[in-house]
């Protein structure tokens, strides 16, 4: 029972950095029908931000505002960033290309992902970076015979925390209504009068911020960063993505919570070596099964 | 201006030719090859090599050489790959040479293998550990002053079951070629124990590499609490899981292959994490401290200001240490007196210890080491402590 208890918590915790990159993916695609493929980079680049920032500012930002502080400054401020930079390459690389057609942005997204991976390699160097050991929160809870660092905990509080004020953003407020509807049918909302530019700034900005909290809590959680650790997190969300349905967000966060308890539980009672295999095949089932994913809904197609 | 040119080159030429025949005293020599890769990936490799083998080199000669004559190293560049792995070979047979040291890296040294063995060319390999190299075909001329992919997990056998007395063993890698294969063979060697009923095997299985996140397998490790816990993959797996584990409360003695203790390991996984992890090794150059290894080390160190960079440049000098050994006792440089002399000396004493071959050409009793991360993070030899 401990056992179980355990692995669940692992796979939460596992699962809720999958869902916050979800996020990034469906937003996104729910209001420009375009996968991101950049979004993983973006994870990565908050991670190393978050990381240079511990490392540059931990003689004073630490000194001045205690570890925990620390911890604070670079999450907001990778967060910010990453913002800002999910709105460049909205402006630059999709929204040139956007009218020309769907696949066009595709390529325009794939090169950049690599431009961002490269780029990202070219300055913090092509070898693992580990997140500074006095900058990390220590200490650890023990509940009977369940250990779990501090750190891990806030990541899973934070994280929950986060999507659910999303969830309610999007599904309860009157500015989600309007994400929503722009999701539905473009030309339809635009002519009820809802800002195109201000949602996309909108999903640009959030989906971005989410992923590079994540990169930062990874950095924290996990201490070693690579410059191609979007790659694998950014599969495994969006493989999250289309489990829960794509373009829907509280799918997103259910397919990522899910595919990590999954994937802990597999491994921690079968096997570690077929766990890949395990999670696929489950996928490709439920595929089967929901071709729109969990909660995902038929969309009439758009002429 | 054409004419004065040539009178000009002609001159210089024959004034070179006369200097250098003049400078070079005409004391005849033993010549033995060394293929090594000088450029390429593995370029630092090759000139740790060429460094160790002239430095040893250096220690013969001036105990005055063998059969009262000096050592000469003729160097060939392989550049670590397959295709100019046979260039350097022929390079090097075609000079007449009859003793060899060759190569680094196993698919690189194959080539080369065969080329001197046709041509009855003794060779010693030094960086070459796959089983095949001895096992698949019988190359009468070819040995190895390394060991083998095997060794590793010969020794991890030998030590967890007669020193730690576990009797609870993990083994866990990471279902690619190298860890794969390192886990596979351990099982093999530990199947008597386990058939015996001393030792269980209480887990074997696999991570994926890659991840960041091993929490679930931490927490399986934890249940099964095994005595010695076996990791047979790379350094940024094994930081991670080592992390993980200490935090999750895992107690076990974690045991890293030979691709975990690296300065990266230390400073992901931190000093609270690592200390008190056991990694097999082959012998460390600091750590060796038989008096033929220090009186090396010494030179080596009053020559370049550091110890040789890997173990595999110094199995290169015992390369030569043993080749020497065997001409001495031969009595000749004769390619088939020499292999007989390698088969059957017995005293012969190199730097990583005793220069004794298999008649497949193996080394044997190859040494290898436990080394521990003590309080401060630093590694100190475990095990044997010779």
């Amino acid at each position: 029972m401990h056992m179980l208890l355990e692995q669940f918590l692992n796979g939460l915790t596992i699962g809720s950095f999958y869902a916050l990159v979800a996020m990034g993916y469906s937003m996104v695609y729910g209001v420009m029908k375009l996968v991101n493929f950049a979004h993983g980079d973006l994870f990565t680049l908050g991670s190393y931000l978050g990381y240079s920032i511990l490392v540059f500012g931990a003689g004073w930002i630490t000194q001045v505002l205690g570890v925990w502080g620390g911890v604070v400054v670079a999450i907001s401020g990778a967060m910010i960033s990453v913002g800002i930079v999910g709105l460049v390459v909205e402006r630059i690389a999709y929204r040139p290309v956007y009218k020309v057609g769907r696949l066009p942005v595709v390529a325009s997204a794939l090169g950049m992902s690599i431009f961002i991976s490269n780029g990202i390699m070219a300055i913090w160097g092509p070898r693992f970076q580990a997140y500074p050991q006095n900058a990390i929160p220590s200490g650890i809870l023990s509940f009977s015979d369940i250990r779990i660092t501090f750190v891990k905990l806030i990541t899973l509080l934070v994280s929950l925390g986060l999507m659910a004020f999303i969830y309610w953003l999007v599904e309860k407020t009157f500015f989600g209504t309007a994400v929503r509807a722009m999701a539905l049918d473009r030309d339809t909302a635009t002519l009820m009068g809802i800002d195109f530019n201000k949602i996309i700034l909108f999903v640009f900005f959030v989906g971005p911020a989410l992923g590079a909290m994540a990169g930062v809590f990874a950095g924290l959680n996990y201490g070693r960063i690579i410059f191609n650790l979007g790659w694998t997190y950014g599969l495994k969300a969006f493989t999250a993505t289309i489990l829960g349905g794509i373009g829907n967000i509280p799918g997103a966060m259910i397919g990522g919570l899910l595919l990590g308890v999954m994937e802990s539980l597999f491994e921690g009672f079968v096997s570690g070596a077929w766990k890949n295999v395990f999670v696929f095949l489950v996928l490709i089932i439920i595929l089967i099964v929901r071709p729109t994913g969990l909660i995902g809904e038929k969309v009439a197609e758009k002429v | 201006m054409k004419k004065i040119l040539v009178w000009l080159l002609v001159s210089v030429m024959s004034v070179s030719f006369l200097i250098t025949s003049c400078a070079k005293p005409t004391v005849e020599t033993i010549k033995i090859g060394l293929q090594t890769p000088l450029t390429g990936d593995f370029a630092a490799e090759g000139q740790w090599t060429k460094q160790c083998v002239e430095v040893a080199a250096d220690l013969i000669n001036k105990k005055d050489g063998v059969l009262g004559k000096k050592i000469e190293i003729v160097i060939a560049d392989d550049a670590s790959n397959p295709k100019d792995s046979a260039l350097a070979a022929q390079k090097l047979i075609s000079q007449g040479l009859k003793e060899v040291i060759a190569s680094y890296g196993s698919s690189v040294t194959a080539p080369a293998a065969d080329l001197y063995d046709a041509n009855k060319v003794v060779s010693v390999g030094y960086g070459c550990t796959a089983v095949r190299l001895t096992m698949d075909k019988q190359r009468p001329y070819f040995f190895r002053a390394s060991g083998r992919d095997d060794t590793q997990s010969e020794f991890f056998v030998k030590f967890a079951v007669e020193v730690l007395k576990a009797k609870r063993i993990a083994i866990m890698h990471d279902n690619q070629d190298y860890g794969k294969g390192v886990a596979e063979d351990a099982k093999r060697f530990l199947q008597p124990y386990i058939d015996s009923g001393q030792v269980k095997l209480v887990y074997y299985d696999a991570i994926t590499p890659h991840e960041s996140d091993y929490s679930a397998v931490v927490s399986q490790i934890k249940q099964i609490n095994p005595d010695v816990w076996f990791f047979t993959a790379y350094y940024p797996e094994a930081a991670l899981l080592i992390k993980q584990a200490r935090q999750a409360g895992v107690t076990c003695t974690f045991l890293g292959n030979n691709s975990v203790p690296t300065p990266e390991f230390e400073k992901i996984a931190g000093v609270d994490a690592i200390k008190g992890s056991i990694h097999l090794n082959e012998p460390m150059p600091q750590f060796l401290k038989s008096p033929e290894a220090v009186e090396f080390m010494d030179s080596y160190k009053a020559k370049y200001n550091e110890l040789p960079g890997s173990i595999w440049a110094v199995y290169a000098a015992d390369a030569l240490n043993a080749l020497a050994a065997a001409i001495k006792k031969a009595g000749s440089t004769d390619p088939d007196a020499v292999t007989n002399a390698m088969h059957t000396m017995t005293d012969a004493k190199g730097i990583t210890g005793p220069l004794l071959f298999t008649d497949r050409g193996d080394r044997k009793n190859i040494p290898y080491y436990a080394y521990i991360y003590n309080e401060e993070g630093k590694l100190e030899l475990y095990w044997p402590k010779d």
